[in-house]
């Protein structure tokens, strides 16, 4: 039972061909995920936080990966997150099997899956996972982690400034984003009849039953905590309570028409919902066929959450792992996976990259934000783990499931 | 030594029969007493997601499922029940027709009412969510008859995951009253009118107890996946909607709470089995049996 998929997910593995692809799968993550590291961290970064690598803390633990021949890697990723051909190339430059699997559907199913072995501390047989920033935070807590070897991920400097130094991983010790997403507001300007500009608006009464909102509590409370004029980076777990006794307030208005996963994504394309609270790659790959969707960043601002690559303890092949890091944090391969899975990018100089071969993609904003637009971003708020399951547990009731 | 074969040969047919039932058994019990045990167990535990789980004879679990999810529960009654009975009224004379009519096309229209399901369960109710959609032929008919409010809708409503519930189900109503009313003697019926019943006496009183069986094995296959079913509601409704099989779904894999999600499913079996105890009591055993051997 619990392996029983939803039906979001083999739906949207039916559509896959489609391309809603990763978006999709991802929004689940961010569905299911935190992110702790964007504007915190990111206002940490700019003052003066150095790379990763050279930060040494409290907590830096010795780590050394000897460089031994790659015969084998264990990759497990969401599905549609990589242009494959990168997996290939890689194979074709440093030899070695690439075992690539697409096996993380939600960061919860996934975590209980892996569960029983984590907590003997024993090996789960995948090199890397990739899992969503509240999930790293759990696996690091718990000590469930092998950590990086920096010294064989040198393009680790690549990454982003504003994701250095998240609340979970302040050295970047044990995780390394893959790719990073923002939940703000999908929309069609045509029937909502004109602009939207603050969070607050998709609460307006001419839009009663129009609008969705996403099941997962991580998404749509923070949304609502910043719609309230608060900052999630130090939102407690009172204000996260508050901003889901609205979500109820609106839903019982009938003001909401569904609490979804990835699957907004149809409601909003065929005009049966004109407001989505919704995640940014979606909403770029819905686009393709509705051009007239709009992905709102709020005046309040929007959540970015992160996807990170993690080794899992007692990990078999850790030095092929961190290759496989630094490859991807190559602003060439970057580049190659951002315009496949139209998601935020944390590598600097991929946009510079994608510029030479696809220069209407690189001006993407929500590709690749500006600093202005990097300002208005905010993390998932930190939660304990008990707080962290009184939120789940006040969302399904308001969800009715 | 031509004792001793026959002795063997003997034994042989005495084991036989234990024999020819070990590979239902061994199902039975892999695929079924050791799930459910399993689940039973889990249902005792408790702890977190991140501390484990341990068994403990936590009983707190089913306490929690019986006085919070009340309302899911009693909403899955309703909208499976509902769902069996339009089930039966579109079924019976859809079938009616296909074994009393259908003359040399019986076969085509058999296959065609079995064919949606060589579909996918999950496509059939995404299609359904086209049909439904907003702006959509069935919407705007129903809106232009006055059936449906001018802003009305379907899509995330009672109607529509009642009607997805019914459309997913109705081959298992219709294909046993199919075999059913097969098997009726035709000329039972033309000695009722010979001794002069009239067509409707004659269906509600031969054809219809005769069906009886059918009617019991479908209502019974129809009620009770769409108890537990979780699909309709979550892609046709809305969080106005959710049945209990919702909240199992997302107990298991959001909260990642097994021992209250493994209640939950132990209740919602044990509430099937008192169910159909007292459908079979009430509408007496042999129709049951008789439907098994149809």
């Amino acid at each position: 039972m619990p392996e029983q998929p939803r039906p979001e997910d083999i739906i949207e593995r039916l559509l896959a061909e489609q391309r809603l692809s990763r978006r999709g799968f991802l929004r689940k993550a961010g569905a299911t995920g935190l992110t702790f590291s964007g504007a915190a961290a990111f206002l940490a970064a700019c003052g003066g936080v150095e790379g990763t690598a050279t930060k040494t803390t409290a907590e830096t633990v010795a780590v050394d990966h000897p460089k031994v021949p790659i015969t084998q890697l264990n990759f497990s990723n969401w599905p549609l997150y990589i242009d494959k051909s990168v997996i290939k190339s890689f194979e074709k430059e440093y030899g070695g099997k690439v075992k690539y699997t697409e096996e993380i559907n939600d960061n919860q199913e996934f975590f209980g899956k892996v569960r029983q072995q984590l907590q003997q501390g024993q090996a789960i047989g995948r090199d890397i996972v990739v899992l969503t920033d509240y999930m790293a935070t759990r696996w690091i807590r718990n000590d469930y982690l092998t950590p990086i070897d920096k010294k064989n991920v040198p393009n680790a400097q690549n990454l982003v400034e504003g994701l250095r130094a998240p609340n979970f991983d302040p050295s970047r010790q044990y995780s390394l984003p893959w790719q990073s997403g923002m939940t703000a507001i999908g929309y069609n300007p045509k029937r909502t009849g004109g602009k939207l500009s603050s969070i607050n608006d998709i609460f307006d009464p001419k839009f009663k039953g129009r609008v969705t909102m996403l099941a997962d509590p991580h998404d749509s409370a923070s949304l609502m905590i910043l719609a309230d004029g608060k900052k999630t980076a130090d939102a407690t777990i009172d204000d996260v309570l508050a901003a889901i006794d609205r979500i109820d307030e609106e839903n019982r208005k009938g003001q909401i028409r569904r609490f979804t996963g990835n699957d907004y994504t149809t409601d909003l394309a065929k005009g049966n919902v004109w407001i989505s609270v919704a995640y940014s790659g979606d909403v770029i790959q819905l686009q393709a066929d509705n051009p007239e969707l709009e992905f709102l960043i709020p005046d309040e601002g929007a959540v970015l959450w992160s996807d990170n690559m993690l080794m899992p303890q007692k990990a078999a092949h850790p030095y092929a792992a961190e290759t496989m890091m630094n490859y991807v944090y190559e602003p060439e391969i970057a580049a190659k996976i951002a315009a496949y899975v139209n998601y935020v990018t944390p590598v600097i100089g991929a946009q510079e990259e994608l510029a030479k071969t696809d220069p209407e993609t690189a001006e993407n904003e929500l590709i690749f934000p500006s600093d202005e637009t990097r300002a208005k971003l905010n993390p998932y708020p930190t939660l304990s783990p008990e707080d962290e399951n009184r939120m789940l547990e006040a969302m399904q009731k308001v969800t009715g499931a | 030594m031509a004792r001793r074969a026959l002795l063997t040969a003997r034994r042989r047919r005495q084991l036989l029969p234990y024999a020819i039932l070990v590979p239902g058994v061994a199902w039975l019990v892999v695929f079924f007493a050791i799930p459910v045990l399993n689940q039973v167990y889990v249902s005792l535990e408790s702890g977190t997601i991140e501390q484990g789980y341990a068994f403990d004879w936590n009983w707190s679990s089913y306490g929690t499922a019986l006085s919070d999810y009340q309302e899911q529960f009693l909403r899955s009654l309703f909208y499976a029940g509902t769902a069996t009975v339009l089930a039966l009224v579109i079924a019976f004379p859809l079938v009616y027709f296909v074994a009393f009519r259908g003359g040399r096309y019986k076969t085509v229209l058999l296959a065609l009412i079995v064919l949606p399901l060589f579909m996918n369960f999950l496509m059939r109710t995404v299609a359904w969510q086209t049909i439904l959609q907003d702006d959509g032929f069935v919407a705007d008919t129903m809106r232009s008859l006055g059936i449906l409010e001018e802003d009305g809708r379907l899509l995330a409503t009672r109607t529509a995951v009642i009607a997805g519930l019914t459309y997913n189900f109705l081959p298992f109503m219709a294909l046993p009253i199919y075999a059913a009313l097969e098997g009726v003697d035709r000329r039972l019926i033309e000695a009722a009118t010979d001794l002069y019943a009239t067509r409707w006496q004659a269906f509600r009183r031969i054809t219809v107890p005769l069906a009886m069986p059918g009617i019991v094995a479908g209502s019974l296959l129809t009620f009770i996946p769409a108890l537990g079913d979780y699909v309709n509601a979550s892609l046709l409704g809305s969080s106005r909607e959710t049945m209990i099989g919702n909240v199992i779904q997302s107990k298991f894999l959001v909260l990642t709470d097994y021992p209250t999600a493994a209640a939950l499913s132990f209740l919602l079996m044990l509430f099937i089995v008192v169910l159909v105890a007292i459908y079979i009591r009430v509408l007496g055993r042999r129709s049951l049996f008789e439907a098994a051997a149809a």
